[in-house]
């Protein structure tokens, strides 16, 4: 298959994906509560700028009488936006994006789609891809909204907070190869949310590890904690590691990143080893 | 040249997940469609012709055995580039337009964006849907469906074409347009495979066919060998009681009505003696037909035949 050619078949794809995406509402859904919050920045919070470097805010029309620091003051409502969408709009994308893998798996819709000169592993990357798409430019949307509103307003411009939009679509890239996975062994949008809530709330709790290193009475039973840590994708981490970066300090350790890309290849590579050898 | 379709010993077996059961959906299947002609692939519910179909189309994998397309290995998805196929019960995108349906199967198949362009409008006029093109599908009455799935199977002018019950929920008038497009195609040269139960629909439109039962080929051959030849019937006027009884004895079946008596021979020498006989006793002879079988008495013929083997 010629470059062109394998383009334009995920194209075709990815568009599909989008189409379908408008269909189930999900594009409104995701857009329509990323414009509240970009209208809750742009309308309800007034930021008065005195002094140079510091600030007064009011929120539903209540004044703070405090002077604040302005850099310290976006920081703090971009750590918010960039917490709010980790958590929250992500278990949102999860939850929206659960069907989008599935529905193509059904009979009747699915042996057309193999019948076609294409690859197997392309069809199901494609919709991947075009499922990722549709999160990460909302994600995008999001940031970019609020940065734009809260530089405008302030004058300052803090480039760390669009890192949100990397850690959050990678985080998402991760979580939806579990999607594939699930949808491919059971076809269940259902099932692909419960494992990745699981996965989601397992995180923080897996991340404990110098306090398991003390609770846990045996060696082996250590290394096993250790070893689910570094299987497992780190949420958790990741999403500490956005804070930092958004803060503008340091990332850290890069261990979290390269784990949980890894955890993908692995997971997304299993999914695609299984829907090439299924039978529809 | 290599035939459109070959298979090698296909073999199907489904095994339940939990139990030892095995099923054998398909089983040692080995068939040749040559090019350019029209195959009906004929059995009835539960013979394995949707799987056999999706073994051609790699949506299934084989047990055991091969299928080629063209010469190439089935399996390969290039080999499915000159396939146009319209699979049973299937469920296009409710969300998309008669038109956007059509593009997406284009592209997959591998259409350059300017051509289907061209092909879309064309192929809507075709069968029918031109006013319908900007209409989601979940507004189509199943006909409509079932006509749009053979435009999406048209698009790219395949040289072979896959066709799964395609006048399923079609109205008369829509199966003979249907069949009207599938003739132009045969005369186009394009191979037309055709899985269907409706056994007039086949002997109508197709040159050769096979019969699976329960996952064999229980028979195969042109449709004109397999319905022609099956005897001759004679209608003589009142032969004498004595010339009666020894034509019966000779003959498959005799009936007698308004003076006329009919034998039923089943080969011209047979038929000949008759004749002989007859004249012998200057007694009149009204007719001579040659008798044709319908496809759906070989079908059942065949399965019963079958059953009582089995």
């Amino acid at each position: 298959m010629n470059g062109n050619r394998a383009a334009g078949i995920t194209a075709a794809l990815v568009r599909d994906t989008f189409r379908e995406a408008f269909a189930r509402k999900i594009f409104l859904g995701f857009y329509g509560l990323s414009t509240l919050l970009i209208l809750f920045f742009l309308f309800l919070l007034k930021i008065d700028v005195v002094e140079g470097a510091r600030a007064t805010v009011t929120l539903f029309g209540q004044t703070s009488g405090r002077l604040r620091d302005v850099e310290a003051l976006v920081r703090g409502f971009q750590a918010g936006v960039a917490t709010f969408l980790y958590t929250w709009g992500m278990a949102l994308a999860v939850f929206a994006s659960a069907g989008l893998i599935p529905t193509v798996l059904e009979a009747g819709r699915i042996d057309l789609l193999i019948s076609k000169p294409v690859r197997r592993a392309h069809l199901l990357l494609g919709r991947y891809l075009g499922n990722l798409l549709v999160v990460a430019l909302n994600v995008g949307y999001v940031v970019f909204g609020v940065w734009a509103i809260l530089g405008w307003k302030t004058g300052v411009w803090r480039t760390e907070f669009l890192s949100a939009i990397l850690t959050t679509t990678f985080i998402f890239a991760v979580l939806l190869s579990v999607i594939v996975l699930v949808s491919v062994l059971f076809e269940s949008p259902a099932v692909s949310v419960m494992t990745v809530f699981g996965m989601m709330l397992l995180s923080p709790i897996l991340a404990q590890t110098r306090l398991m290193e003390r609770l846990l009475p045996s060696e082996w039973s250590r290394d096993l904690w250790k070893a689910l840590y570094y299987v497992f994708p780190k949420v958790y981490d990741v999403g500490r590691m956005t804070l930092e970066l958004v803060n503008g300090r340091a990332a850290g350790s890069l261990m979290p990143l390269w784990t949980s890309a890894l955890f993908t290849l692995a997971i997304l590579g299993a999914g695609l080893w299984l829907f090439a050898r299924r039978d529809y | 040249m290599t035939p459109a379709i070959q298979t090698y010993e296909l073999t199907k077996v489904y095994r339940a997940r939990w139990r030892r059961r095995e099923i054998r959906a398909v089983d040692g299947v080995s068939l040749r469609v040559e090019r350019g002609t029209t195959f009906g692939l004929l059995g009835p519910n539960g013979a394995g012709k949707t799987t056999f179909v999706k073994l051609l189309l790699s949506v299934v994998h084989p047990t055991r055995g091969r299928a080629e397309i063209f010469g190439r290995d089935a399996r390969i998805p290039e080999a499915r580039r000159p396939v146009g196929y319209l699979p049973e019960n299937h469920r296009f995108p409710g969300y998309l337009t008669g038109a956007a349906m059509l593009d997406f199967f284009g592209a997959l198949s591998g259409m350059p964006a300017r051509d289907r362009k061209r092909r879309i409008p064309e192929l809507l006029e075709r069968v029918g849907l031109a006013q319908w093109a900007d209409v989601r599908l979940k507004k189509y009455s199943k006909g409509m469906l079932q006509r749009l799935g053979l435009a999406q199977a048209l698009l790219h002018s395949p040289s072979l074409l896959i066709l799964d019950e395609p006048s399923d929920g079609v109205d008369p008038v829509g199966r003979i347009q249907i069949r009207e497009i599938l003739r132009e195609l045969e005369n186009q040269g394009v191979t037309i495979f055709l899985n269907s139960h409706m056994l007039s629909e086949v002997e109508l439109f197709c040159r050769e066919v096979a019969i699976l039962h329960r996952g064999r080929v229980a028979l195969t051959g042109p449709v004109r060998e397999l319905t022609a030849g099956r005897g001759y019937k004679l209608t003589a006027a009142a032969p004498p009681e004595g010339l009666i009884d020894e034509l019966r004895a000779k003959a498959a079946s005799c009936a007698a009505s308004n003076g006329f008596v009919e034998f039923l021979f089943p080969d011209r020498e047979v038929l000949n003696e008759a004749i002989d006989r007859l004249r012998a006793h200057r007694c009149p002879i009204e007719s001579i037909v040659r008798t044709t079988s319908t496809l759906e008495q070989v079908f059942v013929r065949t399965l019963e035949g079958r059953g009582e083997d089995g």
